[in-house]
This record gives C-alpha cells, sequence and structure tokens, in this order.
C-alpha cells in the first residue's frame, strides 16, 4: 500500500481519484471518506438557519478541518472522558458546546490562561492535546449558533429531558405548565431525571406548590430571572450569579412570593440541548452516525 | 447637648481608620440607601443586603447596614435594572420605614491589609496561620488528607448544606489555595492541589477549573476545587469588620447579621 497521509488521502478522495465507481452509493459505507470535518460545518452553518456572526466561539478548537469524518459526537463539554467515549463510538468529529482548553479563548496551550502560575507545560494540556492528536480527532465548537436557533433547541432539550414535552407552552419553550408539586418532591425529580449529583442547589420553601416553570438552560445574567419569574412559579436553571439570581430569589421568598429557584450546574443544563444537537445533526449529515455523550455532574456534596 | 452619630459620621470613620487611600472612582462602595445625616442607632454588617438581614437588622435595632455585597441584585446596584419588579418598592418602602440607610464595602475590603474576608473564612474553616506559607498568600499547606475528608471537614465547620466539590475524593491533598466570594483563583497552579473559594463561572471563563479538574481526574492528578458558596465564603469575613468597626465606634452597638446560606439540596 502507499504511504499517503490522511490529508493527502482527504484531498484525493474528495477529487475523486481514489473512488471506485458505486462506492457513493452504497448506504451501508459510513466509513467512507467523503466528507471532511470543514464540509460537515460548511453544511451546518448553511442549515442553521441563523445568520453567521464574525465574532463568535463557534470554530475548530483541535484536530485537522481537513479530517476525513467516521461519525460525529456531540456533548456540552469536551472533556477527557468524553473524548474517550467519542473514540470508543467510533467518532472523530466532536462537537462540544463548552469550551475543549479550560478558558473562553480555548487555546490548546496554558499560554496567558494560567493565572497565578508559572509558566511551563501543563500535564493536563499535554494529555489532551496528545489524545486527540493519537486519535485523529477533530474538535469544532458549536454554542453561539445553537442557542440562536428558533425555538430554542437548549431549553426544548432540557422539557424533553425532564418528561415535559407536552407541557411546554406553544410560542416559548421555556414556560412549562405542568401538574401541580410540591418544591422538594421537583428538586428529586429533576435530579434523578438528569442524573445530577452534588451540582443541583435550591432556593424557595421546599413545601411550595410548583405548577409554572422557567428554563434557563445555560448561563443568565438578572435580567432573564426578572422577566421570567412573573410568569413562573419556579425557574430551573443551569448557573447564574449568586449575587444576582440567587439574592432576588431569596428576597422573594422572604417577601412571602411563592418563587423558587432550582439550580443544576450550567454543563448539566445544557447536556439535553446537545442531544437536540445530535437529533438535529442526523438529519444534516445522514451519511454519519452521530452520537451524543453526555456529561456527568462535576461535582459532589461531602458525605 | 451631645451631637447624633450620623451614617456620614461612622463612614468618615471607616475611611480614615482603613490604613489605605479611599478611592471615590469605585462604584461599589457608596451609599446604597438612606442619608448620610441620618443617626445612626446600631450598626450591623454583612455579607449580602438581602431582604431578610434588612429586617432582623432593623428588629436589632441596627439602622446602618454594612454590607459586602450588593442590595439590588446586580453589582452596581443599578436600580434602572430591578425597579420593574414590585418587590424593589417592597424592600425599598420597609428601608424607608424603618430609617435604613445602607453603606456597601466591597472594594476597600479587599484593597485593606488584612483582607477580613480571607481572615474570616481561613478562621472558619479551620486554616491556621500556621500553615500560610507567606502572609496574605491565601496558600496554605496542612498534613495531607483526602479531598473528600478535607470537604467533609469544611462542610461541618462551616455548617454548610450546598457545598459543591470537584476531584477525585480519594486524592491526595495538602496544598490549599484560598479564594473568596468570585475571586476564585485557578486551579492548574502546579503549586496547588485544591482551590477553595465561594463561586466562579463554571466554564468560558478566564480559566475554566471543574473542567481541568475533570480531565486531571481522568489522567489520575490529583487536583480538588470545592464551592462553598458566595455567601457562605464571604460571610465570616464581615464579623472581623464588625469587629474592626466597634473598635472606632464605642457610641453605638456593631454586630454581625448573618445572611446565611441560600440553598438547600434535595434529600434524595
Amino acid at each position: 500500500m502507499n504511504p499517503i497521509s490522511r490529508r493527502e488521502f482527504v484531498t484525493l478522495t474528495a477529487a475523486g481519484v481514489l473512488a471506485a465507481p458505486g462506492v457513493f452509493h452504497s448506504r451501508s459505507a459510513y466509513a467512507q471518506a467523503s466528507l471532511t470535518a470543514q464540509q460537515i460545518v460548511d453544511r451546518i452553518r448553511q442549515r442553521a438557519g441563523v445568520e453567521w456572526k464574525t465574532a463568535t466561539v463557534d470554530a475548530f478548537k483541535a484536530g485537522d478541518p481537513a479530517t476525513a469524518v467516521k461519525g460525529i459526537a456531540t456533548t456540552a463539554m469536551a472533556t477527557m472522558d468524553v473524548l474517550k467515549e467519542a473514540v470508543k463510538a467510533g467518532a472523530n468529529l466532536v462537537i462540544t458546546c463548552e469550551p475543549t482548553f479550560y478558558s473562553r479563548a480555548d487555546s490548546p496551550s496554558p499560554g496567558g490562561a494560567r493565572r497565578g502560575g508559572p509558566a511551563g507545560p501543563d500535564a493536563v494540556f499535554t494529555a489532551k492535546n496528545e489524545f486527540i492528536e493519537r486519535n485523529g480527532l477533530v474538535v469544532w465548537r458549536f454554542s453561539d449558533h445553537w442557542r440562536l436557533r428558533t425555538p430554542d433547541p437548549l431549553s426544548v432539550g432540557l422539557a424533553d429531558a425532564l418528561g415535559w414535552a407536552r407541557f411546554k407552552a406553544a410560542d416559548d419553550p421555556r414556560l412549562i405548565t405542568a401538574p401541580v408539586i410540591a418544591l422538594d418532591s421537583l428538586a428529586s425529580d429533576i435530579k434523578q431525571k438528569l442524573n445530577i449529583g452534588g451540582g443541583i442547589r435550591i432556593v424557595g420553601d421546599p413545601r411550595s406548590r410548583i405548577q409554572k416553570i422557567g428554563l434557563l438552560p445555560g448561563t443568565t445574567a438578572i435580567q432573564a430571572a426578572l422577566s421570567l419569574f412573573p410568569k413562573v412559579d419556579a425557574i430551573v436553571g443551569g448557573e447564574v450569579r449568586e449575587w444576582e439570581s440567587v439574592e432576588l430569589a431569596r428576597d422573594k421568598v422572604t417577601a412571602g412570593e411563592n418563587k423558587s429557584l432550582i439550580l443544576i450546574g450550567r454543563v448539566v443544563s445544557e447536556n439535553p440541548g446537545m442531544n437536540a444537537a445530535a437529533q438535529w445533526l442526523k438529519t444534516v449529515v445522514p451519511e454519519l452516525p452521530t452520537t451524543w455523550i453526555p456529561v456527568t455532574d462535576p461535582y459532589w456534596r461531602p458525605a | 447637648m451631645r451631637r447624633a452619630l450620623t451614617a456620614g459620621d461612622i463612614v468618615s470613620r471607616i475611611k480614615a481608620n482603613l490604613g489605605i487611600p479611599w478611592r471615590d472612582t469605585t462604584y461599589r462602595d457608596t451609599f446604597k440607601f438612606g442619608s448620610a445625616d441620618t443617626e445612626v442607632r446600631g450598626i450591623a454588617t454583612t455579607v449580602f443586603c438581602s431582604f431578610d438581614v434588612v429586617r432582623r437588622a432593623a428588629e436589632a435595632g441596627c439602622n446602618l447596614i454594612v454590607p459586602h455585597e450588593d442590595t439590588y441584585w446586580n453589582d452596581r446596584d443599578d436600580v434602572t435594572v430591578v425597579s420593574g419588579d414590585p418587590l424593589y418598592k417592597t424592600k425599598v418602602d420597609f428601608m424607608t420605614k424603618n430609617n435604613i440607610v445602607v453603606f456597601r464595602i466591597h472594594d476597600h475590603m479587599h484593597s485593606q491589609r488584612p483582607d477580613f474576608l480571607y481572615v474570616g473564612s481561613a478562621r472558619a474553616l479551620g486554616l491556621d496561620s500556621k500553615y500560610e506559607t507567606a502572609p496574605q498568600s491565601h496558600r496554605f499547606v496542612i498534613p495531607e488528607t483526602t479531598l473528600g475528608a478535607l470537604a467533609a471537614d469544611f462542610q461541618k465547620r462551616l455548617g454548610a448544606k450546598a457545598i459543591r466539590v470537584a476531584g477525585n475524593p480519594n486524592a491526595k491533598v495538602s496544598r490549599i489555595q484560598l479564594g473568596v466570594g468570585y475571586a476564585t483563583p485557578a486551579v492548574n497552579n502546579p503549586d496547588v492541589d485544591v482551590v477553595v473559594s465561594g463561586e466562579l463561572q463554571e466554564n468560558d471563563g478566564g480559566f475554566d477549573s471543574p473542567e481541568y479538574v475533570l480531565d486531571a481526574v481522568s489522567l489520575g492528578i490529583n487536583k480538588g476545587w470545592i464551592m462553598l458558596g458566595h455567601a457562605v465564603s464571604e460571610e465570616e469575613g464581615m464579623l472581623e469588620m464588625a469587629q474592626w468597626i466597634k473598635a472606632f465606634t464605642p457610641e453605638v452597638p456593631v454586630q454581625l447579621v448573618r445572611a446565611g446560606e441560600p440553598f438547600w439540596v434535595p434529600k434524595i
């Protein structure tokens, strides 16, 4: 066999040089090198239905965009464990909602992101880069534009994962009207359904009756809670600033309002939305298998 | 007749006793409610000027509240952000009726030496100064323990319900970097095993420590991340602040009014 590099192989295949007659008609030939990561991203951009921003985090974070893709994995966050799962599942394009290299800058070397520590190699960065390289992975971030879609796929995904698909308001998937439940039972239900460890925290009277629920997946500022609270009894959110929405909820409870806040963690709240991304990608890239890989709740509580 | 002690007088004494020049450019350390001319009967320090804290301060006869954090649910205490919510009027009406004055002290507390927020948190966590590697370094080297045992010890000492920990519970740790509130150090400093602090955004920030810890665990590298919650992390230091104000304000009672932990967690 001629020693040709992956990149050359992709180029040759794209040009049809290596393509045997009929190979592209085979529906079972998932593994055929017909689509590169770049081509898949181009297709996502075309099909996203939102205007592509010039300033965006949605970009390649690791690997060669010319890599031939064998399978796609979506995830809320491309952790080492998620990357290992992706390899096991035969996926080499990982589409992540959150950063890969531990900062918004997402630089694959510690560089300026290393606050207060000495400069130099970092074993975690090094090992992650090596794993990506060794397994021929490509990582692309899909956050800004996925959230822009209507209806908001993160809220739709979260509502579906919580069993509230039929309780969503027709015009706003963030608004749920469910059978009345006590706050403490609701919190336990959510914890179990989303497989949350120590990352769930609640503000509110455990006995308060909840019927109307608002969803704020991801990270949100005070304005979001202020606008949603008048419409709901409880907000189920990913992450908020504690001096903002947490204290607002606490003051509402003090004032006798029937309001509660259930925080489930940013990444945990984005897990179902990236499952929704996997389902959508199956329609965008039907030639390739797409898998969703959930991130485990990063947090536990002391015994 | 002796002139009444006003909120303005007390703030002047705070500025005079800080040991550092006052910076008028701060938007945080200002009067958030009430008049500097108000006569003060008692002083309450607190981490958060929550509605509950305001009510309990008033009950305790304190009408000057000195919080570390915001009053109107946003850092700038910009009331235009929140005034559309009826709760804003409810809170303000209560403060008016009870002759309350609120003066926030945040930036200058963190510039003051020592920074009482670190002093209070270290005291409450049992991080004795004999373990601190250098004064004001907030870095402690303690006898080796496990991340699980350390977190359990902190939880017991604080009586907190919603402490969140990332990392392998069995990881051997001894080098602790203490942060307070949102001033939370990154966990990737090779000289640090565990970061203990109040709060930080999980992802997409300057350094995303929870993800780094998950990956470190996956690689068998000992790293830990203990988030106490913002209020729990900075509440204790407001006791030091109360004692400090008391030392130069003998005319009126000064006390800490605890905001307490806002959270609870599901039983199952």
